[in-house]
């Protein structure tokens, strides 16, 4: 899996192309009221084709969390329209996206790996929580979660123990596994590797190539350009509340039309490709505070 | 600029090279060992760098490989029951152990500098902080308030801070991360320490926000010949802005020498995956047709 | 239930718990093991200890011992009472606020302030004034008047969890209130409640103990505890040593109840699971057996 390229991939978004899993439509989100409230997104379009994978890449306050929060119901949209599995989410109340999520179409993956499992749930109670929500026996769910817990590289022994008794990135990848028991046709990560250290992180990394080579549609958010570059079919720029670029992940690295997207790659940290000097950042700065 | 011009002689040499070769050093780390005196294990098995002004030495390792203990040996601040067992620091020829808590005062900020990765929790939420700059040059210049004000300002503006004056006023919550790391580097270059020590200064900060920090901090070298120690897990980062690099794990050093042999001919193989690691996971993959030519 | 085995790891919850069910035992059968009629008098008024009678007799020649058993079950209903009362009514409320809507939120939350202005002693003496004299509906109204306590406890729990990413996956899950209050809320909210219950039992016993002091809520041959307290106080320059008795009960009723509210709170939550591991690893490791990794189930 790890020689495959993201060209080699279908985009799915072109021609005769499956009804996307997700289809976000001049989305907008206010919070606060009135002339005090402020918009967190305005205007954003985005879709995910089946088993696509699409970076959404932003920086602190760039609303990529409010995105997938509005696309889970966990916030309301102000105005534009949310399709998720092609159904029309935008207007539903709590009691029908209660029904939806039941399905367990959409799962969602927490930055907080310390924060994200019940600390007083063992691993595999934390891990079988969306099937006994969807009321799948006990003894069933346990078999069925076990073979996730596969899937996310862990050993069943983890099973019967807490939170607090396992590495940041044991968590992190049960909180995958969780995301995954449902069997959902798209899983939104948000940063689920910013908070782990690098051999966790390729570990994790390593997991979302797997799934996205199963065909699970893929949501990933992040603010690091380096994680997201390899393993996203299509990148998409979030800067200040808007959508700026949106395009096949080689070409916005290596041709960034807007001026954010430049900078964000002129100062991702390199090795050997210098991406951009001190004096052409300091001009690209210039360019988007003027 | 005139509270950075002491040296800015060594500022007009090309960026990679230090002032002059005989510049005896600002910090000369010798085989450096810490343990822990509770359980009487040694921690860091033996760390050695020299940083003569102007020059740059990062320090590249996961959490928990000493890279961060070794600063805090040098800075004097070793947390409770750990202790240097063996080896030097020595700061302006001076070797650290012989210092009295007085003159480790005088020392810390005059001579070295620090900045860390949490920004917030080195800076009082209730005071302006300006005024905590404005402090740090009172108490250690000794000059009147309105002059330490005028100096905290021009810091302020050094550090690239759009609006000085209304930053000057402003309390730690209503600046972000990237805008309180650049006051704390304003506060710990206030009194023109010769040494700088970035320990994490960029983990948590978003990447263009980091970029432009690690530009400060290589411009203030330039212009000022600030000498610095760049601590980082990111071996990008440290490549970035350092001279010489020092590949730690496990409290070892496991590879170290000028940043350019290290990441063209890398010896060790915990420095290659690394590299590796970067190559396949970051943008370097993605970059390198295009930059090859 | 873990939490019961984990305060009974601590000395302190351990001390707690057999004074606190000495005293239940007391006020189940104080009646029956009071050896004479705690209401018969006698001419033997304001005698010294005895064999006959082991703490003496009162200005009525009653036996104070039998009147100290006989008055338990008064002062152990009448904390029971308020503790209770102010868990149903703090406590659900509490938790709902979180869930229940802005509206349900912002009244209860002004309830709660009204309630806590109000001073709870006077108000208990206004109701028995009102309603009469009777020990049951003064606690009650106590009980009512000290609820912010849970209020408050139970609201701050349940904010903390409600809040947390892992509140929110079950949420994204498709998990409905009930089933999130049934398996995150109540597990964390739980402790603090038994923390602030244990402290209103002890606060409850004051309470009792005050009323009857004053001669309120018990009619007067009834014994208790702060009755006794006030008739031995009447008879001082005879009997310096007889309000000891009384008192002593009193406070080591409360101290325990203290104690075990710190108890709970000492292994509850993560650093009180960490407490407890490590204590049981250090005796683990004292028998020499070998410690497993992380086994607190």
């Amino acid at each position: 899996m790890t020689t495959a390229s993201p060209e080699a991939r279908p985009a799915g978004k072109e021609a005769g192309a499956p009804a996307p899993v997700l289809a976000v439509e001049g989305l907008e989100v206010r919070y606060g009221r009135g002339r005090r409230g402020r918009s967190a997104l305005r205007d954003v379009s985005l879709s995910v084709a089946p088993g696509e994978t699409v970076g959404v890449i932003g920086e602190t306050g760039s609303g990529k969390s409010t995105l997938a929060r509005a696309v889970l119901g966990l916030v309301r949209a102000s105005a534009g329209s949310i399709r998720v599995g092609g159904e029309e989410v935008t207007g539903y109340g709590n009691r029908r996206w209660r029904a939806l999520r039941r399905r367990g179409i959409v799962q969602y993956v927490f930055q907080d790996p310390l924060r994200s499992l019940d600390p007083d749930l063992t691993i595999e109670d934390s891990l079988i929580e969306p099937l006994l929500i969807q009321g799948v026996e006990r003894t069933e769910a346990v078999d069925r979660a076990r073979a996730f817990l596969d899937r996310v590289h862990l050993s069943a022994e983890l099973l019967g123990r807490l939170p607090g008794e396992l590495s940041g990135g044991q968590r992190q990848r049960v909180a995958v596994a969780r995301a995954l028991v449902t069997e959902p046709a798209l899983v939104i990560l948000d940063e689920p590797v910013s908070a782990l250290d690098s051999a966790n992180r390729v570990q994790v990394l390593e997991i979302l190539k797997e799934l996205r080579a199963a065909g699970t549609s893929l949501v990933f958010i992040s603010h690091d350009l380096g994680s997201i570059a390899g393993t996203a079919d299509r990148i998409a720029v979030l800067y200040r509340g808007e959508l700026v670029e949106v395009g096949a992940a080689r070409d916005v690295i290596n041709h960034p039309r807007h001026v954010y997207t430049r900078l964000l790659v002129g100062s991702a940290p390199t090795l050997h490709a210098r991406t951009a000097d001190r004096s052409e950042r300091e001009a690209l700065r210039a360019r988007l505070a003027g | 600029m005139r509270t950075l011009s002491r040296n800015t002689a060594a500022g007009s040499a090309p960026q990679h090279a230090p002032a002059a070769p005989a510049a005896p050093p600002v910090i000369a780390v010798r085989d450096v060992r810490i343990s822990d005196r509770v359980t009487d294990r040694e921690i860091v098995h033996g760390v050695g760098f020299e940083l003569t002004p102007g020059k740059a030495v990062g320090i590249v390792g996961e959490s928990g490989s000493g890279k961060t203990l070794t600063c805090r040996a040098v800075l004097g601040i070793l947390p409770p029951h750990f202790e240097v067992s063996g080896g030097s620091v020595e700061i302006d020829g001076t070797d650290i152990a012989t210092l009295t808590p007085r003159q480790w005062t005088a020392l810390r900020g005059t001579t070295v500098g620090a900045v860390f990765q949490d920004p917030a929790s080195y800076l009082n939420p209730s005071i302006r902080v300006g005024a905590q700059i404005a402090e740090v040059i009172r108490v250690k210049k000794g000059v009147k308030r309105r002059e330490a004000r005028r100096q905290a300002l021009e810091l302020l503006r050094a550090v690239r801070l759009r609006d000085p004056e209304l930053v000057y006023g402003q309390y730690t919550y209503e600046l972000s991360g990237g805008m309180l790391q650049r006051v704390l580097i304003a506060a710990a270059i206030a009194v023109e320490p010769r040494a700088l020590i970035a320990d994490e200064a960029t983990t948590a900060l978003d990447v263009t926000v980091q970029a432009e920090i690690l530009d400060l901090l290589a411009e203030l070298r330039e212009r000022t010949g600030l000498a610095l120690v760049v601590v980082s897990h990111d071996l990008a980062v440290v490549a970035q802005l350092c001279d010489e690099v020092l590949v730690m794990r496990q409290g070892e050093v496991v590879e170290q020498g000028p940043t350019h042999s290290v990441l063209h001919d890398p010896q060790h193989a915990y420095t290659r995956l690394l590299m590796a690691e970067h190559e396949q996971y970051g943008l370097d993959k993605f970059l390198t047709p295009k930059e090859a030519s | 239930m873990t939490m019961v085995r984990r305060v009974l790891s601590l000395t302190s919850g351990r001390i707690a718990v057999v004074i606190l069910v000495l005293v239940a035992l007391l006020a189940l059968c104080g009646p029956w093991l009071a050896p004479q009629d705690p209401l018969a008098t006698s001419d033997n008024t304001l005698a010294s200890a005895s064999g006959a009678h082991w703490l003496g007799t009162d200005y009525l020649g009653r036996d104070v011992f039998s009147r100290l058993l006989d008055g338990s079950r008064i002062s152990v209903l009448g904390s029971l009472e308020v503790a209770l009362m102010a868990l149903v009514v703090g406590a659900v409320p509490g938790i709902l606020s979180v869930y229940s809507g802005r509206a349900f939120e912002w009244l209860t939350l002004r309830l709660a302030d009204t309630l806590v202005a109000l001073p709870f002693l006077l108000f208990a003496i206004a109701v028995i004034a009102l309603l009469g004299n009777g020990i049951t509906q003064a606690m009650l109204v106590t009980g009512a008047l000290v609820s912010p306590l849970f209020y408050r406890v139970s609201r701050a729990a349940t904010l903390a969890v409600a809040r947390s990413p892992y509140v929110e996956a079950a949420i994204v899950s498709g998990a409905s209130v009930g089933w999130i209050v049934r398996r995150h809320v109540w597990v964390k909210v739980l402790p603090p409640i038994a923390v602030a219950l244990a402290q209103t039992i002890g606060v409850g016993f004051v309470i009792v103990s005050s009323l009857t002091f004053l001669g309120i809520g018990v009619q007067p041959p009834a014994p208790t505890w702060g009755g006794l307290l006030a008739s031995d106080l009447g008879y001082l320059s005879h009997q310096p040593w007889a309000p000891v008795a009384p008192a002593l009960l009193i406070m080591v009723t409360v101290w325990a109840c203290n104690l075990l509210a710190d108890a709970i709170r000492d292994v509850s939550g993560e650093a009180g699971r960490a407490l407890v591991d490590r204590r049981r690893a250090r005796s683990r490791t004292s028998t020499s057996a070998p410690v497993p990794v992380g086994g607190s189930r």
